[in-house]
């Protein structure tokens, strides 16, 4: 490629140094030949296509069961083949701009995004064609999205309450537990108090004290609050106290040697170096708060996702309990994401330069 | 520069340091007295496992002498103090701090705000690490990295400057190099230099004063004067018989090693 040749000529002629990133990354790129061009193309077009069968699966195969309101399902596969389009010219667009990272990553998943299309396809064929999955415990997807649609409301309603009683519990949890983490790493005396506690209440799984809590407390919300955040506490003074006990006592040194006052030693070494386990902590804590909520919204917080599943299966509608199952799955699934970004963003000295991605 | 006169002075320093497993101690060094002043610039020689690391964290304040003491003026020594600057065997950047932040440490744990980007500045462009400046110190090359460590302690500019082999982890043309940079650093600011050393050839070479030490426990066996002016040549007769007499002194048979 002359441009590939010229890029080249102008590294050599005028140092390494002088490239950017982006150059840089094109000049260790291997050249790509005719098939794998054609082959790229087949890869980014494959969500399409796979979209395509799904909605004509939809609308061919005839129905098992009557299927009311039946374009919902269809509005949705539309918009998910539209969101993919956009995100597929945007790289391209990207791409020819010279920065290729978006094309990169969109080039990546496309296989997956068609396995999900597909995924769909067989789901609805299963459910709403034959009727091979059980009617009605297992709907089909026109009927969770009909649902959700229908009952949006309370379903909205019931998520904020549950990111309430997540975010109050996590936050007070991991607040806790990074003080008496960090004192504790720090501080022999604060281990030998805590340590007892962490001991005897460590292989007590959190959902031990739901019951218990539901007899004592004066307040549903108040003990899911408290259960949500002891098992924080927890994996949070655990993570942190291992993070800055094990701190390196040649920075130590280094920093004493540098004028570092006790306080400064805590705060400006043995914290930041004990960060990457921190973040692990909140990591692991996020994990087991999400179900601690969950096992106290079924069993006896009045409101919430898990509350409003148990209720909807009582009521025998299993499209509404699906429709709070994808729901609860998609704020998870946030939730851990921006985790994972802050951490990403927090440690990126680990890795130096954050991976082409 | 106006940097102040420093004496330091350890009078009858012994240390020990009690084993893990069994009752035993390590005496690590044992009665030294020695007294050093501002514009020498001593070297410290010996095997390893002699106390030569034992003797610098003294002097640092990172550990108490058993018995005897460490003065500096004739104030005793009881803890650190940005006044005596150590550059470790190892380079130990704080890896969460970019190259600059790493440099800056100690100005901003003082609170120097204002002075800090020129200092930064100023020991950036000593070192000739302009374009890493915002690294982290895991994309540093080892000799890189030592460097910074350099300039992190300079950039207080101690009055007591402690090196434990700084160069240790260098090739042999950087590491000339930077012999020459501190040399010249020490020149200008004539503070107090105490540097170990594994290398006898740079003892001598940087030295005012090459200090032998003996293990078991540590001791110094001889103190020997350099004269500045005859050994910055490598191959000069002073040079060469100052460094069979301090191998011979370390034991090593046959004098005409090197
Ligand atoms: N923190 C410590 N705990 C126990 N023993 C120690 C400690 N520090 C040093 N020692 C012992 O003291 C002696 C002197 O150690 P030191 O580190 O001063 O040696 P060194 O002369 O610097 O050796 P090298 O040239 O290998 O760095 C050694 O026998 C060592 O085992
Ligand atoms: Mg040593």
């Amino acid at each position: 490629m002359p441009q590939k040749e010229a890029l080249q000529n102008a590294a050599e002629s005028l140092q390494i140094g002088g490239l950017t990133r982006k150059q840089l990354q094109k000049l260790e790129s291997k050249e790509k030949t005719k098939k794998d061009k054609r082959f790229e193309a087949v890869t980014l077009s494959l969500p399409i296509l796979c979209g395509l069968i799904a909605v004509a699966e939809y609308l061919y195969i005839p129905d098992n069961r009557p299927n009311h309101d039946p374009h919902m399902y269809l509005y949705v596969l539309f918009g998910f083949i539209a969101a993919y389009v956009i995100y597929l010219v945007v790289a391209l667009i990207r791409q020819a701009g010279g920065e290729s990272a978006v094309y990169e990553k969109v080039h990546y998943k496309a296989p997956r995004y068609a396995a999900l299309f597909l995924l769909a396809a067989l789901y609805d064929y299963l459910t709403l064609k034959t009727g091979i999955l059980t009617q009605p415990f297992v709907p089909c997807m026109n009927f969770i999205i009909c649902a959700a649609v229908g009952d949006r409301m309370m379903l909205w309603d019931c998520t904020i309450h549950t990111l309430l009683l997540l975010f109050l519990g996590y936050s007070i949890g991991v607040l806790l537990g990074l003080i008496t983490g960090i004192a504790c790493g720090y501080s022999k005396r604060c281990r030998y108090w805590v340590d007892p506690v962490i001991n005897f209440l460590g292989p007590i799984p959190t959902s031990t004290w739901i019951p218990i809590m539901m007899v004592v407390a004066s307040s549903l919300f108040g003990g899911a609050v408290f259960i949500i955040a002891l098992g924080s506490w927890f994996a949070v003074t655990v993570a942190s106290m291992t993070g800055v006990h094990n701190v390196d006592k040649d920075l130590f040194d280094a920093a004493r040697t540098l004028g570092a006052k006790e306080r400064q030693l805590v705060f400006r070494v043995a914290i930041p170096h004990a960060m990457p386990s921190i973040l692990q902590g909140c990591t692991q804590a996020m994990g087991s708060s999400c179900t601690a909520i969950m096992i106290a919204e079924m069993l006896g917080v009045k409101s919430g996702l898990g509350w409003y599943m148990t209720w909807a299966k009582a009521w025998a509608s299993y499209d509404k309990m699906f429709a709070a199952l994808f729901v609860i799955c998609l704020i998870f699934t946030l939730v851990t994401k921006s985790l994972d970004l802050v951490k990403r963003h927090v440690l990126r000295w680990q890795t130096g330069v954050e991976s082409n991605g | 520069m106006d940097n102040e006169k420093v004496v330091l002075e350890l009078s009858h320093v012994s240390k020990s340091f009690a084993k893990i497993d069994t009752d035993e101690v390590t005496q690590a060094i044992y009665d030294i007295s020695i007294t050093m002043e501002s514009g020498e610039f001593i070297s410290l020689v010996g095997p390893s496992g002699c106390g030569k690391s034992t003797i610098l964290r003294l002097v640092a304040g990172l550990i108490m002498p058993t018995t005897g003491k460490v003065t500096v003026n004739g104030q005793e020594v009881t803890g650190t103090s940005p006044d005596r600057g150590m550059v470790f065997q190892k380079p130990t950047l704080f890896p969460w701090l970019t190259v600059e932040k790493n440099i800056g440490f100690s100005l901003t744990l003082q609170g120097r705000q204002k002075e800090k980007a020129g200092r930064i500045e100023e020991m950036i462009s000593l070192i000739g690490l302009e374009k890493f400046r915002e690294d982290y110190p895991n994309q540093l090359s080892g000799g890189m990295a030592q460097r910074v460590a350099l300039v992190r302690t300079l950039i207080n500019e101690p009055n007591i400057l402690l090196l434990d082999e700084p160069l240790g982890a260098l090739d042999a043309f950087t590491r000339m190099n930077m012999q020459d940079e501190i040399i010249k650093m020490w020149e200008k600011r004539q503070h107090l230099a105490l540097m170990v050393t594994h290398d006898v050839d740079e003892a001598i070479y940087m030295g005012t004063r090459v200090l032998v030490m003996d293990s078991s426990p540590g001791r110094i066996l001889a103190d020997i004067p350099i004269d500045k002016a005859l050994t910055r040549d490598r191959s000069s007769d002073t040079f060469v018989a100052h460094r069979n007499d301090i191998l011979r002194k370390l034991h090593f048979s046959g004098s005409a090693a090197g």
